[in-house]
């Protein structure tokens, strides 16, 4: 093939364009830290890369969800707690009330008095509140329970999203926990004021049966305060699940996307040196000709 | 012969020799010259007739060297293969271009991309889950909304931009492509006009020839006296002296004679018909269907939920604006956060839920995973948009190695060899020296004659 001088200078051009180009393709890689800058650096890699960085995204809400849910499950839990403890004291109560007989009236006052005032804190813990939102009420505004212990509150469930695909319900409603109004027996508080007259009025009788009321209670109180510990529980497990999972996608996204250093930085040394033996060549093959050897 | 006739010969010689040394010299002045052909002086003995002459009797002169003529050497396969190939490249060139910047406007894989503004929606709605009763996240989320409508928006004007652009280009070529035509047809008639073989009018054409081609496609065909006729997709753009034009108004390339669409093969014009024909239209519809898809799945759970007052059927997005420059936050909830349907409704019934329902709100903030969903779709476009690009850079670096390979073959033929270039002159120099020396000699020779002979006895 005759070799011409512009083919020599044509050619060589394009080449060191080309080896110019490969040399500010890794350095751009490697001043920017990411291999995948464009959806067409490699798209399979950048749509996982987007769908990645999506998931992250859900994660960070997720975790915000769990943050909420758990703290909703706290509230709840002392709540149930310190509930516990009233129930075990009217339980006492009672108990001693049928000790005491029908005789002494003033220790029966005192005693229904007493049950009265254990009876409204029950109702204090029945409005707990996580901010400012009744935690036994479902999805109503406002307190569960009014001071007659009427339930102002509804059965709905609320519920959070804590983990891709994993949903968790974080309230007890009033009537699952105190009792059904329309119950034969009626919820707790109904329960307590038939006990504070029968034991005002000595009614030992009554007072037994309101006596197994207050146990079915407690049992439904108890049985409560399981239920919300095994969701917190379970939330333990789905928090440490997420965690996991997160940092799984963050080291795939970091694989995907990250220019690897040590490799982006021998990519720019190779180049380098790729273009400066091109340049040095270039300035060789072009000048000489026939006629540096002519007189 | 007689010995006045070497004199003769000698300078014919010498008349041969200081052309080639003339065109060697017009060669090495246009090493350089972008389309120049190497130029080579034909050589023939003198005094050989090709027509066998009854009555041409003896030649007068019958020595000698006689300049044929200048030949410009040309491959013209190599030369054809080069405009197409140009031609081919200028097209992928244009759409690789094009792509790029439809690619730009979706910064994706990143924070600030319109999947990023999805995905901050769809959170707004499950903090809204969260926390039903606070005018803050209802607000948050609105505002949200309103970042990912900006985004849509302009996404759609970035391609509106596009388009734009495309159609003036359209516009421009075609000016450009009636101003070459009318070259062309102005050299043809320069070139047929000239008593020479017109190499350098040839080379100024061929030039403009590549240009015409890389706008168009166009092919050229050889004519009478040298001239050349130019179609583009069968249809004759240059006959002749007699050019037609063609328009450019619209975004469409057509001829100006009946207005009828140029069909161009694989270039410039080609591309950028490509570009609003295909790509535009198609990449809109997508950002268009997504937008569609998102306003439909919003407003379907929205006008079933719930707000904060028990009230239920507002849009959350102008049911009328369904395509991504369209698309807009409802009068319904705009500034009016208490208005976001976070409950769901209570079954059977339906009736209201509680105030602080989340759940409308929760299904909501779901849709981020709905297969087919506008997040989705958004993914897979983007997705598909950056394998398009791709592809197209991938051809285009094709495209200029085969370019580059053409163009070599026909400079290989056709381009200055400085090496030949200096031996062609030291050679021709010689030769004028030689064609001198025998001048002289027969000169010698002349006087011997005249100076010598007759004087004997003197």
């Amino acid at each position: 093939m005759r070799v011409t001088n512009s083919m020599v200078m044509h050619s060589t051009l394009s080449d060191l364009n080309r080896s110019l180009g490969r040399l500010q393709d890794s350095q751009t890689e490697l001043s920017s830290g990411r291999s995948i800058r464009r959806m067409s650096d490699d798209p399979t890699g950048a749509s996982s890369a987007m769908k990645i960085r999506g998931e992250l995204r859900r994660g960070d809400q997720q975790s915000r969800s769990l943050t909420d849910a758990k703290a909703w499950l706290n509230t709840a839990d002392t709540a149930l707690l310190a509930g516990l403890d009233i129930l075990s004291k009217l339980k006492e109560v009672t108990v001693q009330a049928g000790n005491t007989g029908v005789g002494d009236t003033t220790v029966r006052q005192t005693l229904a008095a007493e049950i009265g005032h254990l009876r409204d804190d029950l109702i204090g813990l029945s409005n707990t509140t996580y901010l400012g939102r009744s935690v036994f009420a479902g999805t109503a505004d406002g307190p569960a329970y009014d001071n007659t212990g009427t339930y102002l509150g509804n059965d709905a469930q609320v519920i959070r999203d804590v983990g891709p695909g994993t949903t968790v319900e974080v309230n007890l409603t009033g009537e699952v926990l105190f009792g059904s109004q329309s119950s034969v027996e009626g919820d707790i508080f109904a329960v307590l004021d038939r006990l504070a007259t029968a034991v005002a009025s000595g009614d030992t009788a009554e007072l037994a049966t309101e006596h197994d009321f207050l146990d079915a209670a407690a049992g439904r109180w108890s049985s409560g305060a399981a239920t919300i510990g095994s969701r917190a529980s379970r939330l333990e497990n789905v928090e440490a699940r997420n965690a996991l999972a997160e940092v799984s996608l963050r080291d795939t996204l970091s694989q995907l996307e990250d220019a690897d250093i040590a490799e982006a930085l021998i990519g720019v040394k190779a180049n380098e040196n790729a273009y400066t033996a091109a340049l040095q060549a270039a300035s060789r093959v072009i000048p000489p000709s026939l006629l540096d050897y002519m007189r | 012969m007689s010995l006045i006739s070497g004199l003769y010969t000698s300078l014919s010689g010498m008349n041969a020799q200081r052309q080639v040394l003339d065109i060697t010299a017009h060669n090495i002045a246009n090493e350089a010259t972008p389309g120049y052909h190497r130029q080579r002086a034909e050589l023939s003995p003198a005094g050989v007739s090709t027509v066998a002459a009854v009555f041409a009797g003896n030649a007068q002169q019958t020595g000698g060297v006689d300049v044929v003529q200048i030949t410009r050497i040309v491959d013209q396969l190599a030369e054809d293969r080069l405009v197409r190939e140009s031609a081919m490249q200028a097209g992928a060139q244009t759409l690789s271009t094009t792509l790029d910047r439809l690619e730009a406007a979706f910064p994706e894989p990143s924070d600030n991309g319109i999947a990023a503004m999805f995905d901050g929606f769809w959170a707004g709605w499950s903090d809204v889950s969260s926390l039903p009763g606070d005018v803050a996240t209802r607000n948050q989320t609105l505002e949200r909304a309103e970042t990912l409508v900006d985004g849509l928006q302009r996404a759609a004007a970035d391609i509106d931009q596009i388009e734009a652009t495309t159609r003036e280009s359209v516009i421009s070529i075609a000016s450009d492509i009636n101003d070459l035509t009318d070259r062309i047809a102005q050299l043809n008639k320069a070139i047929v006009g000239s008593a020479n073989a017109a190499n350098d009018l040839t080379d100024q054409r061929d030039i403009v020839m590549r240009q015409l081609a890389e706008l168009t496609g166009a092919v050229a065909r050889p004519a009478d006296g040298g001239q050349i006729d130019v179609s583009i997709g069968g249809r004759t753009l240059v006959s002749g002296t007699i050019s037609q034009h063609v328009e450019g108004t619209g975004g469409v390339l057509t001829w100006e004679t009946d207005g009828s669409a140029v069909v161009a093969p694989a270039s410039q014009a080609a591309s950028l018909a490509r570009t609003l024909s295909d790509l535009v239209p198609r990449y809109r519809t997508a950002l268009d269907d997504i937008a569609s898809s998102l306003v439909t799945d919003v407003n379907a759970l929205h006008t079933v939920g719930y707000d904060q007052n028990g009230a239920t059927g507002w849009n959350f997005f102008d049911p009328a604006g369904v395509t991504a420059s369209s698309i807009a936050i409802s009068a319904d909830v705009l500034g009016q956060p208490e208005r976001l349907a976070a409950g769901a409704p209570v079954f059977p019934g339906p009736v209201a839920p509680g105030a602080f329902d989340g759940e409308q709100a929760r299904v909501m903030s779901a849709l981020a995973d709905l297969a087919g969903g506008p997040s989705s779709s958004y993914r897979s476009m983007v997705t598909g948009l950056g394998v398009e690009v791709r592809s197209a850079t991938r051809r285009l670096d094709i495209q200029e190695d085969v370019t580059q390979a053409a163009y070599a073959q026909a400079a290989s033929v056709g381009g200055v060899s400085i090496d030949e270039e200096m031996a062609t002159l030291v050679a021709s120099q010689r030769a004028y020296q030689a064609s001198a020396r025998v001048l002289t000699t027969v000169d010698q020779l002349l006087g011997t004659l005249i100076e010598r002979t007759g004087v004997v006895g003197r």
